[in-house]
C-alpha cells in the first residue's frame, strides 16, 4: 500500500451520509413530451389510413392550436392572478391564525377551515353567482367578466390553503428564537416580521408551489361556469370540427400535454426545492 | 392584523354588491352604450361556432349582426350554454339571446319572446343515400337509431311504426348507423343538417323526407323590456319579408327549412 493517499487513512470516522432517496421512476419533462406527442402522433396515423378527405386529427391540432393556445394561456392568467390574490390575502390570514388575540385567531380559523374543506367548485359556482356582472361605483360602471370573477373564486380556496403553510411554517421555527427575540426586546410584530418570516420563505416555497400546481389544474374548472378557458374553447373546436367522436381523444390529449408541461416542471422544481431545504 | 381586516372587508364587499347591479333595458341604453350584447352559441354549427381565428361566426351571428346594424352600434358576441343563458339575460349581461332556444311555456314565463318567431326546428331522419326511403310510412318495421330520452320517440315510432334502436347522446347513434345497424339516425333536423355540411356525411347520407314535428325557436329578451321587443319584432318580420334568414341558410350551407321558406312568402308582400 502507498502512503501517497494520506486521506484514505485518517484516524477520524467521516460523516455518516444517507444514500439519497430517489423516486425509482423519474420522467424527464422532455421525454414525458415526447412520449405524448408519440401517443398523439400514433392515434392519428392509426386514423390516416382510413379516411383521406378529412383533415387527421394531427391536422385538425395544428389548425387550431392558436386558438387553443391562446385559450391556455387564459388559463395561467386566471392562475397566476388568483394565486396572487390568494396569497396575499392568505398571508393576512395566516398571521391573524398566530394572533395572540384570540377572538381574532379563532375567527381566522374559521375561516382557513371553511375555505379549505369546501369543494372548489361549490365556492366557484357561488363567486359566478352571487357576484354581479357588472358593478356600479361612484357612477362609474366597472364591468366584472366572468373570468375575473373565476379568478376571485379561485383565490378563496388557495387563500386558505396558503394561511396554513404560513401557519404551519413559523409553527416549524423553533421556539428558542421566540424567546431568543424577546431577549433581545423585539416586539412581536418586530419578531414575525424581521425574523421569522424571512426563516419561513424558504419552508413555505415548496408547498406553496404545490397548492399552485394544483390551481394551475383546476383552472379547467371555470370551463363549467361558462368562462372560454382552454377546455371550454377544445368542447367548441370539437364541435367546429363536426363532432368527430375520432377526434374526441386527440383534442382533449393536446389539452392534457399543454398541462402536464406546464405542471410537470413545477413539481419537480418543488421536489428539488423541498430536497434542497430539509428541515433535519 | 391590519391585513386581515382589510381582506375580510374587501371580500364582505365584493359578496355584497351584488344588489348594485343594473339590468341594461331598453334601445337607448344599448345606443348610449355602443354596443349590443347577443348571446349565442358557440358549439352548434352551423348556427354559432368558432372558427379557427377564435371569432364566433354562423346563421344566429349573421342575425345578431344585423340588429347591431340596424342599431347603428356595435356588436358582441357572448358564448352561452342552455345552463346559463336565461340566468344572462336577466342578469343583464346580455340584451337579448338567440341561441337555438325552443320556444317552452316555463320559458315564456321568465323572458319574453320575440313574435314571430325567427325560425324552426324539425324532427328529421339521416338516411343513406341507398336506403330508398321516400316517406315517412316506407320506415314501417325498419330499425331507426335514435338518442334515447328523445321527446319525439315516442311520436315517431306510433306515427310511422319503425323499430327504435336508442342510444346515448348523438355521437353512439351516428356510429349505429354507419355500421349498419339501422337504417337511419331520427334527430333534431338543424343538427343533422349541421351534420350534412361535413365531408364525412355529405357523400353518402342525406335528408329526403319533409321534417315533421316543428318545434319553433325564440329569440329573447328581458320581460318589460319593451322598446327592443318591439324592434326586434319588425326586424323579425323584416326579414322574413327580405328573406334574410334563408339567404343566411344557404350562406352557411343548409337547404333552407319549410318555416323560414313559408315565413318568407308569407310576408314577402306584405
Amino acid at each position: 500500500m502507498s502512503n501517497a493517499e494520506p486521506g484514505h487513512r485518517l484516524a477520524v470516522l467521516l460523516p455518516y451520509r444517507l444514500a439519497p432517496t430517489r423516486i425509482s421512476v423519474r420522467i424527464s419533462p422532455l421525454s414525458a413530451a415526447i412520449l405524448c406527442f408519440c401517443a398523439i402522433l400514433a392515434a392519428s396515423t392509426a386514423w390516416a389510413e382510413s379516411g383521406p378527405t378529412m383533415l387527421s386529427p394531427l391536422q385538425v391540432i395544428l389548425k387550431w392550436s392558436p386558438l387553443l393556445l391562446r385559450g391556455f394561456a387564459f388559463n395561467i392568467l386566471i392562475s397566476l392572478l388568483a394565486m396572487l390574490l390568494g396569497t396575499v390575502a392568505g398571508l393576512g390570514l395566516g398571521l391573524a391564525l398566530l394572533s395572540e388575540f384570540r377572538p381574532l385567531a379563532a375567527i381566522s380559523w374559521l375561516i382557513t377551515q371553511f375555505f379549505r374543506n369546501a369543494p372548489w367548485l361549490v365556492l366557484l359556482f357561488f363567486v359566478m353567482f352571487l357576484v354581479p356582472f357588472q358593478v356600479i361605483m361612484f357612477k362609474t360602471t366597472i364591468p366584472l367578466p366572468d373570468w375575473i370573477k373565476a379568478t376571485v373564486g379561485f383565490a378563496l380556496p388557495v387563500m386558505a390553503n396558503v394561511a396554513e403553510v404560513v401557519r404551519g411554517a413559523v409553527r416549524s421555527i423553533p421556539s428558542t428564537q421566540w424567546e431568543a427575540a424577546e431577549s433581545l426586546s423585539f416586539t412581536r410584530r418586530q419578531t414575525m416580521w424581521l425574523i421569522m418570516l424571512p426563516q419561513c420563505i424558504k419552508r413555505m416555497l415548496p408547498p406553496w408551489m404545490n397548492v399552485y400546481a394544483l390551481v394551475a389544474m383546476s383552472t379547467v374548472l371555470a370551463s363549467i361556469v361558462g368562462v372560454s378557458e382552454m377546455l371550454t374553447l377544445t368542447a367548441q373546436v370539437h364541435a367546429a370540427e363536426g363532432g368527430r367522436p375520432e377526434l374526441f381523444a386527440p383534442l382533449y390529449g393536446f389539452a392534457l400535454l399543454c398541462f402536464f408541461l406546464y405542471c410537470y416542471p413545477i413539481n419537480l422544481w418543488t421536489a428539488r426545492l423541498e430536497r434542497r431545504f430539509r428541515v433535519r | 392584523m391590519r391585513n386581515l381586516v382589510r381582506s375580510i372587508v374587501t371580500g364582505a364587499a365584493a359578496l355584497l354588491m351584488f344588489g348594485s347591479a343594473q339590468a341594461a333595458d331598453g334601445v337607448d341604453a344599448i345606443k348610449q352604450r355602443g354596443t349590443l350584447n347577443v348571446g349565442v352559441k358557440a358549439d352548434y354549427k352551423p348556427f354559432g361556432y368558432r372558427d379557427p381565428a377564435g371569432t364566433i361566426v354562423g346563421i344566429e351571428p349573421d342575425l345578431a349582426a344585423d340588429i347591431a346594424k340596424r342599431l347603428g352600434v356595435k356588436l358582441e358576441l357572448v358564448p352561452v350554454a342552455a345552463s346559463n343563458r336565461i340566468e344572462f339575460l336577466q342578469q343583464g349581461k346580455i340584451d337579448l339571446l338567440i341561441a337555438t332556444m325552443s320556444d317552452r311555456p316555463e320559458r315564456r314565463r321568465v323572458v319574453q319572446a320575440i313574435e314571430p318567431l325567427y325560425y324552426s326546428d324539425y324532427v328529421n331522419i339521416l338516411l343513406n343515400k341507398k336506403a330508398g326511403i321516400k316517406d315517412w310510412a316506407d320506415l314501417k318495421g325498419k330499425p331507426v337509431c335514435a338518442t334515447s330520452g328523445a321527446w319525439y320517440n315516442k311520436d315517431i315510432a306510433k306515427s310511422y311504426g319503425p323499430e327504435i334502436v336508442a342510444f346515448d347522446g348523438s355521437e353512439k347513434p351516428l356510429f349505429a348507423m354507419k355500421q349498419g345497424n339501422c337504417i337511419g339516425y331520427v334527430y333534431d333536423q338543424t343538427f343533422l343538417q349541421g351534420k350534412l355540411i361535413e365531408d364525412e356525411w355529405k357523400a353518402d347520407y342525406d335528408l329526403p323526407l319533409k321534417g315533421v314535428l316543428p318545434s319553433p325557436w325564440m329569440i329573447a329578451v328581458a320581460l318589460e323590456n319593451t322598446s327592443l321587443q318591439k324592434l326586434l319584432e319588425d326586424t323579425t318580420k323584416d326579414w322574413m319579408k327580405t328573406g334574410f334568414i334563408v339567404d343566411a341558410e344557404k350562406k352557411w350551407g343548409i337547404t333552407p327549412t319549410e318555416y323560414s321558406v313559408s315565413m318568407h312568402e308569407q310576408y314577402k308582400d306584405k
